[in-house]
């Protein structure tokens, strides 16, 4: 059976592929004349669906959800990588603490995202990290990775969202995110603030560079219709 | 005109004279902010002059900052470590060593998929060891014959790890399933296992896999494969292995009255089938 790591492989997951055919599909004429369409549709099932979802997601324009939609799609990752390498227990000293904290942080985090945006949320993913949540060296690199694309993203969106008051929570987001960073330099014995100013990254960038760590998973085939057992009954 | 040295020097003391003055403004205007509250109006601002007396000159009102669309709550610490469970599908076929190098003696190969046509999974114990060349192994169980066997392989001969927090208890000698989840029962069930001559073999296993939907009312209406092998039937099509399902005899249950697989009433399999995942560790005692 093949698991190749590939962005098509994982549609089914509807993660990343789903996140950033809305992102980037949302910036062009029929981006617009599908979310045109969305609102009509969404306006006549207005008695149901939209009873059901949070008042953040209700109040929210699209592009706001869309953005914090970006956002978790990028949290999931990172939270299930801070929990399997402490749930591995390879990591030691001060690396297990800080897989141990940051791990909270980051499931605090997917769960407040997912709580605001209700049925909307993106589905989480199945994610690969290979040796990086068994090794100590690999855990720095991966962790240091995840947290400067989150503290770039953030950086990056936070001028396109609509809403101040979702930007204020991205901002506190991106705040301890930039902690995460110092603190995994620091640890991986590297500067803590290696420049005096942080470029943000685009969408694109932050896709792409996931795309090439390889992290994307396809959920293994462990169900199977229509096959007679051949176990010993 | 040349500057001279002393015109430099008066320059300096002039600056210095100014920025002991912000200084002390800055000050003065901490001081009220904290005596008058956040509510008053923010105080005047001092500006020392030539002659000592002070200029009030109001700050402008500074905005309310706006209030969060959501918080984010309390960080999320994990609990329960020790009733979690760690499987991950072998990505190509590998020898499973007995210690953690390359040079190791080979214990069994692992397939990547099993006879079911499903993904291969194996148990993923222990803690994972990085050797002199700084390759990552993990010690996994898989499906032997004698039952039990471990090995190690290399990380990357692994997919991802998935984690379990399921473990499911058949109790041999009471004829009794019980599915714990973070250490705690949440299901439980009589059971039917093997006959004296075909021994339910006892040990360490896992769920391997699910099937669904088949026409064979003998195996019920779901099949969950497990890692176990009966030790008897080894020329059983398939390898012989132990599975935990349905039956078209539910009169039978509880008792000793199968080939070696755990049979449960249909309803019971069915409601076990909503709480049990694939990859649950089993003990079979």
């Amino acid at each position: 059976m093949s698991h190749e790591l590939t962005l098509e492989g994982i549609d089914r997951s509807a993660t990343i592929a789903e996140a950033q055919d809305r992102l980037l599909g949302s910036q062009t004429r029929g981006g617009l004349l599908r979310r045109m369409a969305a609102l009509g549709a969404g306006g006549a099932l207005a008695g149901g669906v939209m009873a059901a979802l949070p008042q953040v997601a209700r109040a929210a324009t699209q592009n706001d959800i869309d953005i914090l939609n970006f956002a978790l799609t990028l949290e999931y990752p990172a939270a299930a990588f801070f929990t399997e390498a402490e749930r591995n227990g390879a990591l030691s000293g001060e690396t297990a603490v800080a897989a141990r904290v940051i791990g909270a942080h980051e499931r605090a985090h997917v769960r407040a995202l997912r709580h605001a945006l209700g049925p909307k949320a993106v589905k989480r993913g199945h994610y690969d990290f290979g040796d990086a949540t068994e090794d100590q060296q690999k855990f720095h690199d991966a962790g240091i990775w995840f947290e400067n694309v989150a503290v770039g993203y953030l950086k990056g969106q936070a001028p396109l969202i609509d809403s101040d008051a979702i930007l204020v929570v991205a901002l506190g987001l991106h705040s301890v995110e930039a902690r995460h960073a110092a603190w995994m330099r620091r640890i991986g014995g590297d500067v803590p603030a290696p420049s005096a100013f942080d470029a943000p990254i685009t969408r694109e960038s932050a896709i792409s560079q996931f795309r090439a760590r390889g992290y994307l998973a396809i959920e293994p085939k462990t169900t199977v219709k229509k096959r007679a057992p051949t176990v010993t009954g | 005109m040349s500057r001279r040295r002393g015109d430099g020097r008066r320059g300096l003391v002039a600056a210095g004279l100014v920025a002991l003055g912000l200084i002390g403004a800055a000050i003065g205007v901490v001081a009220a902010l904290g005596s008058s509250g956040s509510t008053d109006a923010p105080p005047a601002a001092h500006a020392a002059t030539k002659h000592g007396r002070h200029h009030h000159r109001k700050l402008p009102p500074l905005p309310e900052a706006p209030a969060p669309a959501f918080k984010v709550g309390k960080p999320i610490y994990l609990k329960h470590v020790g009733d979690l469970s760690r499987y991950a599908p072998v990505l190509r076929v590998v020898d499973a060593l007995a210690e953690p190098r390359a040079s190791a003696s080979s214990v069994a190969p692992l397939y990547t998929t099993t006879s079911d046509g499903t993904t291969n999974i194996v148990l993923v114990i222990g803690h994972p060891h990085t050797d002199a060349h700084g390759r990552v192994w993990v010690k996994v169980r898989f499906p032997s014959l004698p039952n039990g066997l471990t090995g190690w392989v290399p990380r990357n001969a692994l997919g991802l790890m998935v984690l379990v927090r399921t473990h499911l208890v058949i109790d041999l000698e009471h004829l009794r399933l019980t599915l714990l989840r973070n250490g705690r029962p949440i299901f439980s069930a009589p059971v039917g296992v093997g006959q004296p001559q075909w021994p339910t073999p006892r040990g360490s296993f896992y769920v391997r896999d699910k099937l669904t939907e088949y026409a064979s009312p003998f195996y019920g209406p779901i099949a969950f494969g497990t890692s176990a092998r009966s030790e008897v039937l080894t020329d059983w099509p398939d390898g012989g292995f132990v599975g935990i399902h349905g039956t078209n005899e539910p009169q039978l249950i509880p008792g000793r009255i199968s080939h070696g697989c755990v049979r449960l009433r249909n309803e019971d399999i069915l409601r076990l089938a909503r709480l049990l995942p694939v990859g649950t560790p089993i003990t079979i005692k």
